[in-house]
């Protein structure tokens, strides 16, 4: 579903994603995760085709997303951190747009079932102004999922959402990979991907430090220091046990 | 404590100066810093170093009479600014201080008072540049600079500090119960009082005006002067003729004769300021997140967020889920731009035209109301092919902020290119084909039998089909230039100060009319041509619209090549790049 081979993304002498090979099945969730600077929303916008990688090739449902963008886009969505919405759009204008520029024909009840999902049925003629920061979250999310995706990116998808808003996200994202998306998630939350994830991606300073599914990753460094859990992993795999194990940042002298 | 004040102030100008220092490696702001500096030395510097022109100097000055005059007038200016102060506003004091200001200053122990005096130190920066601003404007006039630069200053700080007093004195009057309303009657009374006894002393030792005389400058001038130096006027003027007074002075011995009394109501303003002890801390948080806001829309190209909150509007036609994408993007903008781009909107506007013209075609007779405004609509519609596309902006340059979003879609680069140019040129169309009709109706006839009615139709018919064309190449320029250059787009958009930001819009300006030179020069050839070969063979009227048909297919062909290389420059419109540069 989502194949990506050698890609690697240059910022003048910058190395921000190193060849970077992974691929993503209908029904998985997999986990991007890595310190600050990784290149994880790097590696995001150049799959949701937003950046032009420097080398490598993106195949998403078989398209080349360089080659053939549209048919690539068209079964994609792409969920940011801070969501991106037009200011004098009320949220029914949102649906519309989004429903003519993807040719969503009869998105009538699909939105309204989305509104309703998200808590947003009473909110149809507010601009974003008027919505706090986690309904225009919820908004971004309606918008995207209208056209029913087939790759789905999160990039901190809980960033804003109060606690029921996370409990209905995570069962959102299960219940899309189970009716066969290939999700890909970005967090630094790890109990989230841990939660949620199926398979990791341990990116630092642009390169690929470990990918495979949970169980594999967390039986290879169990089976070097006892149980692992995946933060106890990424402190490993990134090279920062002693911080990691230490429980806070060292003080400054 | 102050010290510390002193230094976040010097060290925030001094940072900021060296910062736009070091930005001139970049040869974007050295040539914007070049073209700025040329500009402003030709309109303000060169005259510093030419002597002024023989009986240049200030001679409107030389006379006592012109100096009551000027005095009272300015007086009389300042008394209306003041007054609005105390009418107009309707919430507490607020200083505005900048978020971060605010975080690290309110909770440390500083005292109110020091605290104005920050705002204050701080707002004489900006009062300093205008006076120097002034300064310079006003070299041309000769006379003595630094007489004008005090006497600037003078006026400006003492304004300052009234409008920060009377800020402190409405916010006393609301916490005493007197409410905003209240407040404005008992002003508008006192005015009202105040300007009754004016006109009654002028009605009973003055001579009514002759109204015949009124073409008669001298004469106004002359009855003007009386009242004001005559009477109650002078009494009531008399504090804010000596805030005035050192500017109009008009040798060194004058000044230091004004400067006295003019400082000395500066400092009684200053000691009104500092002893006010009124909170503001509320309202300035609530002013100061404001202006964050403000400062986040303007520096993203949102220039509709930082003017106001966008509220629901009605969309301009109900937008059908299937159909060419482009439409989509037309729907949005023209929502954006509000509520005056509506179908509706557009046929009532043309209706009530039509007849108010037609009416006037009627009534007005022989009279020469009918071509003037009739020029009028004409110059309006010059005007529009060159303004046009700086005043409506909702195309790429209001969505690029949103430029990563807008990449997610399933679209191809011309699309999105002729979508978002849609709005602003049907937006155009429709305001030119409104003053085309006008201008239609009032010039039949008028023009001496020069054209038939068909002839003027033919003109009417070919400009309306060519407008449109020329209006999607002239909205190409700006926005081409946008996404080429993003980095000087942003730099003129939302840090807008500085010499080398004047030169990037003049750079700009200019290279637009060039585009637009360029791409005019093909059609018109072709327009020329076939009307001059249609007119040996055909009437006039059949001649304009053949080569206006000519002229309208070569711009066509001119925005499509437009609208390709658009979506071009956007496919290659790399969003990190420009992030990170």
């Amino acid at each position: 579903m989502i194949q990506v081979k050698a890609l690697t993304k240059l910022y003048g002498d910058f190395v921000a994603v190193n060849e970077l090979d992974f691929a993503v099945q209908p029904g998985e969730v997999m986990g991007l995760v890595g310190p600050n600077g990784a290149g994880k929303t790097t590696t995001l916008r150049c799959l949701a085709g937003i950046i032009p990688p420097t080398r490598g090739s993106i195949h998403v449902c078989g398209h080349d997303l360089a080659q053939d963008p549209i048919a690539a886009k068209q079964q994609l969505a792409f969920f940011t951190d801070e969501p991106r919405l037009f200011d004098y759009l009320t949220v029914q204008q949102h649906l519309a747009f989004t429903a003519r520029i993807y040719q969503v024909r009869d998105y009538e009840p699909v939105a309204d079932q989305l509104l309703a999902e998200l808590e947003l049925a009473g909110k149809k003629n507010a601009v974003p102004g008027e919505l706090s920061r986690g309904m225009k979250q919820k908004l971004a999310i309606a918008c995207g999922l209208l056209h029913a995706p087939r790759v789905i990116y999160f990039d901190e998808p809980l960033t804003g959402l109060d606690p029921i808003g996370i409990r209905r996200m995570k069962d959102s994202i299960l219940k899309r990979a189970r009716d066969g998306a290939a999700i890909i998630i970005s967090s630094h939350l790890l109990h989230l991907v841990e939660e949620i994830c199926s398979h990791i991606l341990i990116l630092k300073e642009g390169r690929k430090i470990i990918h495979g599914t949970l169980s594999e990753i967390t039986q290879k460094f169990s089976a070097q220091a006892g149980d692992a859990s995946l933060e106890e992993v990424f402190f490993r795999a990134t090279g920062d046990a002693e911080q990691g194990s230490a429980g806070e940042p060292p003080l400054p002298k | 404590m102050i010290s510390a004040l002193l230094y976040l102030q010097f060290h925030s100008i001094k940072n900021r100066t060296v910062m736009r220092i070091t930005r001139l490696k970049q040869p974007k702001y050295l040539l914007g810093a070049v073209v700025g500096g040329l500009y402003f030395y030709w309109y303000f510097f060169r005259t510093i170093f030419t002597a002024p022109r023989r009986g240049q100097s200030l001679a409107l000055f030389a006379s006592p009479d012109n100096q009551v005059l000027f005095e009272s007038v300015g007086a009389l200016a300042l008394l209306v600014i003041l007054l609005l102060a105390w009418i107009i506003p309707h919430q507490r004091a607020a200083l505005t201080f900048t978020e971060a200001e605010v975080a690290f200053l309110f909770p440390a122990p500083i005292s109110r008072r020091a605290l104005i005096h920050f705002k204050l130190l701080r707002s004489q920066t900006a009062i300093l540049f205008t006076t120097l601003l002034l300064t310079l404007v006003t070299n041309r006039l000769g006379g003595h600079s630094w007489i004008r630069a005090v006497g600037a200053w003078l006026i400006l700080s003492t304004v300052n500090l009234h409008l920060l007093g009377s800020s402190f004195a409405v916010t006393m009057l609301l916490d005493r119960g007197i409410s905003t309303w209240q407040r404005r009657l008992g002003i508008l009374a006192l005015v009202a009082v105040l300007t009754g006894a004016v006109i009654f002393w002028g009605r009973q030792t003055l001579p009514a005006f002759d109204l015949s005389r009124s073409s008669d400058l001298q004469s106004v001038k002359d009855y003007i002067q009386q009242i004001l130096a005559a009477g109650p006027a002078p009494y009531l003027l008399y504090p804010f003729r000596l805030v005035i007074r050192p500017i109009l002075a008009s040798n060194a011995l004058a000044f230091l004769y004004a400067l006295g009394p003019a400082l000395a109501l500066m400092l009684l303003h200053y000691a009104w300021v500092v002893r006010s002890n009124v909170a503001f801390e509320e309202a300035s948080v609530q002013a100061s997140r404001k202006l964050a806001e403000k400062f986040a829309a303007v520096r993203s190209g949102n220039w509709q967020a930082a003017q106001k909150q966008p509220k629901s509007k009605r969309p301009p036609f109900t937008l059908r889920p299937t159909g060419p994408p482009a439409v989509a993007l037309l729907w949005k903008n023209l929502i954006s731009a509000g509520q005056a781009f509506t179908l509706r909107i557009w046929i009532s506007l043309a209706a009530f035209a039509l007849c108010a013209t037609l009416l006037m075609k009627q009534t007005s007779g022989g009279s020469g109301l009918r071509p003037m405004l009739g020029m009028i609509a004409a110059m309006l519609m010059f005007w529009s092919v060159l303004i046009g596309p700086q005043l409506l902006r909702q195309d790429f340059r209001q969505d690029l902020p949103l430029a990563d979003l807008l990449k997610t879609y399933p679209l191809r680069g011309w699309q999105l290119a002729l979508g978002e140019l849609l709005a602003p040129a049907v937006a155009l169309t429709c305001i030119q084909w409104l003053l085309l009709m006008v201008m239609l109706v009032l010039f039949w006839r008028t023009s001496g039998g020069a054209l038939s009615w068909p002839d003027w139709l033919g003109v009417g018919f070919g400009a309306a089909l060519v407008m449109p064309m020329l209006n999607l190449i002239i909205l190409q320029i700006p926005n081409a230039a946008a996404l080429a250059f993003p980095a000087w787009f942003q730099s003129t958009k939302g840090a807008s100060q500085g010499i080398e930001a004047t030169g990037q819009r003049l750079i700009f300006m200019i290279g637009q009319l060039l585009v637009l030179l360029a791409t005019l020069i093909p059609a018109a050839a072709l327009f020329a041509g076939v009307f001059f070969l249609a007119r040996i063979l055909l009437a006039t009227a059949i001649a304009i619209q053949l080569a206006s048909i000519a002229a309208a297919i070569v711009l066509g062909v001119e925005a499509t090549f437009g609208v390709m290389l658009l979506g071009w420059l956007f496919d290659r419109f790399d969003v990190s790049a420009e992030a990170t540069s």
